[in-house]
């Protein structure tokens, strides 16, 4: 009889059977489903089901339509304006240009004039009878402006020829036909070109700087409504503390009147604050800021609320030892403990609020909104995207600085 | 003297915390409270200063009845009355002097507290219970920058503010290393010796018969033993812990 020793017996995990039950030969996943009760799987495909019909009447109520997306006439010009906003510009000044012209004879030299400013004009030939066909080319207009060409009869009565739209580098080439001897008899004149011509170094467009102004109000209508808000709602944020009104009826009964009354308030949207408050006091900042004020309240003093009851209970514990009163209390065991979450939240609700404020304009409730509304209802899109990329800037700079704060205090 | 009768606690729901307990304490012992986790240690402890409200019976320190006082008497009672925690309990973002401070809060009007202010006496008697505890160059640190030792002396600095006649003690050392609860029974036994009653809880019976100058055994609620440390003897460890506990030593 040989006493060999085999390879030692591979661990349980790695020789485990696929049939479980060796009479049955029932795999474990089989015994396993048996523990779900039949009513479970029910209840479970019926939400599946509840909630595919859900979904389908969605699509059908809200109009889902991928075609209209795919032809949107309208897409073209806005996606082209959000990559070219009005950022930077030049100032716009008067130019006007002289040439000589002879009417009445078949043909001359072109004639031509320049400004200092770089603005130039050609006219060929420089000279018309009726029906002839005259070119005239000029560079250095504002791009996609209008010039004006005149005829000028040298006794300071002039007659407007023809209205010449520049292009998109400021240039033009057209050719006018001659009017007749009704409006200008054979003799010698002058042509006149007025127009717009940009001057000056780049600098900061009106829209830019509008932009500026407006998004700087948005940040300060926000800190105001946040301000306010923030000392209506920590008073009451104690009185809506569970930790700290509970033990008697009367203190549950505040606590309860104080949560609904954050309820409440927090429960109306922004826009609709901004709405009624622009019929109480006018359009203007003031009504967002109210607007603002009147919604931080429940939100500021919901979360200030919550803060209080996760505080530490034992260091009020020992405090109400030592004597102290309730007063007392909260200034030296609760307070310590909530200032830092107190602000975190303060400054997470400023951040919010910008947010907000951008667009309390859409409703006359001041801040940028109402610059970005007046622009689309004018179709000025180039300018509409500079007000858009205000708001993401600024938005994103105050996401980010918020975040950066709020994790050194928490 | 403290004097308790016929003290009830009932939990809504749960088990009789305190049932029909009653004992007196003489001035100037070190009363040990011994039992198992929930046979009402910590409850009797915080019904003396009416953190928790009793149900029945009465409680009563040199003459006051505590179970009777209105919210105003309560306060004063509260004065003699010091306590320190198992978690310290102190305010962990605030000075170790601003925690030794607010065991002055029963003494200060609360409109004088309202603005943080504190006088210069109460600002001596910081500085004496900081010294007293060793603590004196921890004063502006804050708190929970403390050892949990250290955190424990500042609780029992806070507590001397009171200037208290009894001082109570719940687990003060079960949260501490073997060493630390040592020095730390010292500070509580020194006090003793000066005259201040301690009735103090604790998981360790040899701690109990190295400070204790009388032990008082809870089960349930009740009232097991109540004699010197010495008398303790297996036979009593094995009624007051169960039959399968074991004595655990520490040094």
């Amino acid at each position: 009889m040989s006493t060999t020793v085999g390879p030692p017996a591979p661990p349980v995990s790695s020789r485990l059977p696929r049939s479980v039950d060796d009479v049955t030969g029932r795999s474990a996943r089989a015994i396993l489903a048996d523990r779900q009760t039949r009513s479970a799987q029910i209840v479970r495909l019926l939400i599946l089901l509840l909630s595919i019909v859900v979904l389908v009447r969605g699509w059908a109520v809200t109009e889902i339509d991928l075609g209209k997306l795919a032809n949107a006439q309208n897409a073209g010009p806005i996606l082209k304006a959000l990559v070219t906003p009005d950022v930077v510009g030049r100032d716009v000044t008067q130019t006007e240009l002289r040439v000589p012209f002879q009417v009445g004879l078949a043909s001359a030299q072109p004639v031509s004039a320049r400004t200092p400013t770089g603005q130039s004009l050609t006219v060929t030939p420089g000279a018309a009878q009726a029906g002839d066909s005259v070119e005239l080319a000029g560079a250095g207009f504002e791009p996609e402006g209008e010039a004006q060409l005149r005829l000028d009869f040298g006794t300071g009565r002039t007659v407007l020829l023809s209205r010449i739209p520049t292009d998109t580098q400021g240039k033009f080439d057209v050719e006018i036909a001659w009017p007749g001897a009704n409006t200008a008899p054979a003799g010698d004149y002058f042509l006149q070109l007025q127009s717009t011509a940009p001057s000056g170094p780049l600098r900061a467009s009106d829209t830019l700087q509008n932009a500026l102004g407006r998004i700087g109000e948005t940040i300060l209508l926000a800190l105001m409504g946040t301000v306010f808000g923030v000392l209506l709602s920590v008073p009451f944020s104690f009185l809506g503390a569970r930790n700290l009104m509970g033990g008697s009826k009367v203190g549950m009964g505040i606590y309860a009147v104080v949560r609904t009354f954050f309820t409440i308030t927090r429960s109306i949207e922004v826009l609709i604050l901004g709405v009624i408050m622009v019929v109480i006091v006018g359009i203007g900042s003031f009504a967002g800021v109210l607007a603002i004020v009147v919604h931080s309240i429940g939100s500021l003093g919901k979360l200030y609320s919550e803060a209080i009851e996760s505080i530490e209970a034992g260091p009020v514990e020992a405090i109400t030892a030592t004597g102290a009163n309730r007063i007392q209390t909260v200034l030296f065991g609760v307070i310590p403990q909530v200032i830092p979450e107190f602000l975190a939240v303060t400054i997470f609700w400023w951040d919010h609020n910008v947010r907000m404020s951008t667009v309390l304009g859409l409703v006359g409730g001041g801040g940028i909104g109402y610059l970005l509304i007046q622009y689309i209802q004018l179709l000025q899109y180039n300018q509409s995207a500079t007000v858009l990329w205000m708001i993401v800037a600024v938005v994103t700079a105050m996401d980010y600085a918020s975040a950066a704060i709020r994790s050194r205090l928490v | 003297m403290l004097v308790i009768e016929h003290l009830v606690k009932d939990y809504p729901g749960k088990v009789r915390g305190i049932d029909d307990l009653s004992l007196t304490v003489k001035d100037g012992e070190f009363v040990v409270l011994i039992g198992l986790s929930g046979s009402g240690k910590s409850t009797l402890l915080r019904c003396i200063n009416r953190l928790i409200e009793p149900t029945s019976g009465r409680i009563v320190l040199d003459g006051i009845d505590i179970t009777a006082a209105n919210t105003t008497e309560l306060r004063k009672i509260r004065r003699n009355i010091g306590m320190i925690f198992q978690q310290f309990n102190l305010v962990r973002r605030s000075s170790v002097l601003t925690n030794v401070l607010t065991g002055r809060l029963g003494y200060v009007s609360p409109w004088q507290s309202m603005l943080r202010h504190f006088g210069d006496e109460d600002y001596g008697r910081a500085l004496i219970n900081l010294d007293r505890v060793g603590l004196r160059e921890r004063a502006h640190q804050r708190s929970d920058r403390l050892s949990g030792g250290q955190q424990q002396r500042v609780g029992i600095a806070r507590a001397l503010m009171q200037e208290p006649k009894i001082m109570l003690a719940d687990e003060p050392v079960a949260s501490l290393d073997p060493a630390t609860s040592h020095s730390v029974l010292k500070y509580l036994q020194q006090i003793n010796r000066e005259g201040m009653t301690v009735i103090c809880s604790l998981h360790f019976l040899s701690l109990a018969r190295a400070y204790g100058t009388r032990v008082i055994a809870l089960k349930g609620g009740r009232l097991m033993f109540d004699g010197l440390p010495s008398e303790i003897d297996q036979r009593r460890f094995k009624e007051i812990y169960g039959e399968d506990a074991v004595e655990v030593e520490i040094q």
